[in-house]
Parts: C-alpha cells; structure tokens; sequence
C-alpha cells in the first residue's frame, strides 16, 4: 500500500480530520503510528 | 440462561450499529492502514458520567461486553489492544497529567468541552467530577503517546482542548480524527429537544444521535432479523427526500462502506432487482422516485441483517458476557 493508498483509507467516511496536512506527515513519519478510540461502557443516560 | 434478542433490547448498555459499525469499520481501515490502534475501555470515564448509576461493577461488565462486541466484529486482539482507563489511571504519573492539562485551559473551556457527555448544558446541574473529564482526555491521549484521537465529531470540542494543551505542554500536537454521527430511525425530527452545542447544526446532529434515543429509535448489534425490519418499518423515511432520511443515511454510512455494490431486491412487478455502486446513484434513484420507501426499507433491514450474522453467531457461542450484564441488573 502506498501513502496515497494509506492516506484515502484513513481518511475515507470521516467528516473532519485535524488538521490533514498533520494525518499526511505521520503516515509518511511512521510506519506504525498510534491511534486510539474511546468508549463509555455506555449504558441508560443519566436523566 | 441467556434471554432472547427481545429482551436484550431493554438491557442497559447494548451496543449501538453506530458504535459496532461506523466506529468498527474505521478502526479496521486504520489497523489495515498500519497502525498500532487502541480500543480505549473508558471505564472511569463511564463512572464520571453515571453510567449504570456510577456501579463501576456494571461498568466493567459493560466494557468486557463490548470488548466482545468488537471482538464478534473482527477487531481481535491481535489485531487492536485493549486498554482499560483504570489500567492507564493506576500508573503514577496519570493524575498528575490530568492536572497538568487542566492548568492549560479554563473552567468555561472546560464546560464547553462537555456535551460529549451528551447533556444538556447547565453549569448548576454539572457535577464537579464532570470538569475532569475532557481533561483526562486529553491525558489519556498524552499517556498513550497517541499520534491519532479519533471519535466521533461530537467529540470535536474535547479533542481540540487536548491539541491546544499538548501545544502548551510540549507534548506533541494529536490529529483529531471524526466521523459522523449516526441518525436515530426517526430521523432529526423525532430526537430529543435540548442544546448540545453552540452551533446549532452540530447540536441537533448530535440530539439525533443513536445512543440519545429509545430503544425503539436505535438498531442495536444483537437485534433479531425480525426486529430490524419491524424497527425499520416505522423508521422516518419520506418518500423522494434524502435530507434527514435516515434510512438512506444508512445506506451511506453502514451498506456501502461494507459492501462493493448494493442491491435492492425488488418484486419483478415493481420492476426487479437494482443494483447501485455508489450511494450517490441510490441517492438521485431515490429523489427521482424511483424507489419506494418501503423497498428502501426492507432492503436495508435485510442488509443489517446480513452484515450482523456474524455478532448474533459469536455471542450464541459466547453467551457469557451478556449473561453477566443481566445477572448484574437484575440483582
């Protein structure tokens, strides 16, 4: 896969990256960058 | 024993297709991408925001849950890890974090970073606890030396503090990356009235997220084949109008992404099978009228259906999680 290739698929369906001139930079830096997802083990909303 | 599908409907913390599927299919674009990605089990955040009443027990058995949900999804561990924030809390420097950025902003900053919590913006029924949590965000950012935070643009606000605190530190500037947020099946207008944000685009995006609303409104990963398509039945979805539709919401952000073609099975009668490559070409098909509501319907229910055997066959196998969560409530 090549940067271009890496860089659509990362991007692909989002509808905002911060800022992608940075996203463009770690994936030509690294080979295995970090990211991660947080989620609230989500149960009833609080009223 | 394991209840059926019906009542795990009503079971508190089951997981959205929003969170199983959008999240889920960017996660593995980012791990096929290479990267190193974490799943983040945002246990002591959950507890914060009084989930499960703050029982940090429930917590944990939802967080095993859901480890399993993205697991049944193909996000296995040798795949993505799994880090639990009361793993990253125990470490000595992590509340010194908190702190650390916490000094880089102000209170108002804070409060303003606070609808991801997915409240209503008072200041008088904020708990105090409430103002550390975009902070340690922002730390569990810094503490897993994270390149990408990713989420979804609700999120914008608290991800935005962490690259503003990350630049005052020095600790290195985060991309923020965000995905949309799925509809409610009563689109915009049947979600909850509140303000979630300034920008009041943003603010009913995120009224009409899934989580926000009823069971009824949501599809959620272990519904029945039966249960998605009487759901969808009563889903808002006027005929020739793609605009706050969230069944063609759905085709956009669930059916495509998983599949390289769409096609809608329709009776010869009403003129047969379509098949579509784009969502863009479902779009203009459907504002034209050439599909009719209910065809766009059954075909979506049928669709989820097909793209959730999968989970419904991991947890028939792995009933253990669930069964925990209801021994849990029940007690």
């Amino acid at each position: 896969m090549n940067q271009g290739q890496r860089l659509e698929l990362v991007t692909k369906g989002t509808v905002e990256i911060i800022q992608p001139i940075e996203l463009q930079r770690v994936l030509e830096e690294k080979t295995k960058p970090r990211a991660y997802w947080g989620f609230e083990c989500s149960g009833k909303q609080p009223a | 024993m394991l209840r059926k599908a019906a009542s795990l409907t009503r079971l508190p913390g089951m997981m959205h297709i929003g969170t199983g599927l959008v999240c889920g299919t960017k996660i593995k674009d980012m791990v096929q991408a290479g990267f190193h990605f974490i799943i983040f089990l945002a246990d002591w955040h959950s507890m914060i925001n009084n989930k499960f009443g703050g029982d940090m027990e429930k917590i944990e058995a939802a967080g095993e849950y859901f480890k399993h949900c993205f697991t049944a999804l193909g996000l296995t561990e040798d795949k993505v890890e799994y880090i639990w924030a009361s793993e990253l809390a125990s470490k000595p420097n992590y509340w010194e974090r908190v702190i650390r950025v916490a000094k880089t902003t102000t209170a108002q900053r804070v409060m303003r970073a606070l609808p991801i919590m997915g409240r209503d913006l008072k200041a008088q029924e904020v708990e105090t606890a409430s103002l550390f949590y975009p902070c340690m965000q922002a730390a569990d950012i810094f503490e897993m030396s994270l390149d990408v935070a990713c989420a979804g643009i609700d999120q914008r606000k608290a991800h935005v503090l962490a690259r503003e605190a990350g630049e005052k530190l020095r600790w290195g500037k985060p991309v923020a990356l965000h995905t949309p947020m799925l509809m409610g099946l009563a689109g915009i207008q049947g979600s909850e009235k509140g303000s979630y944000d300034e920008d009041p685009k943003l603010s009913s995006v995120i009224a009409a997220k899934m989580s926000k609303s009823k069971p009824e409104n949501t599809i959620l990963l272990h519904d029945s084949p039966e249960l998605i398509e009487e759901k969808l039945r009563k889903a808002y979805c006027p005929p020739k109008i793609v605009e706050g539709n969230p069944v063609i919401e759905y085709y956009r952000l669930l059916a495509f992404p998983a599949n390289k073609t769409v096609t809608l099975n329709r009776d010869q009668k009403y003129g047969g099978d379509m098949k579509f490559s784009t969502h863009k070409e479902l779009e203009e098909a459907y504002k034209t009228g050439k599909i009719h509501p209910q065809d766009l319907k059954s075909n979506m229910a049928r669709i989820l259906a097909d793209i959730l055997k999968g989970v419904r066959e991991y947890f028939d196998k792995h009933p253990e999680p669930l069964e925990q969560m209801q021994k849990l409530e029940a007690r």
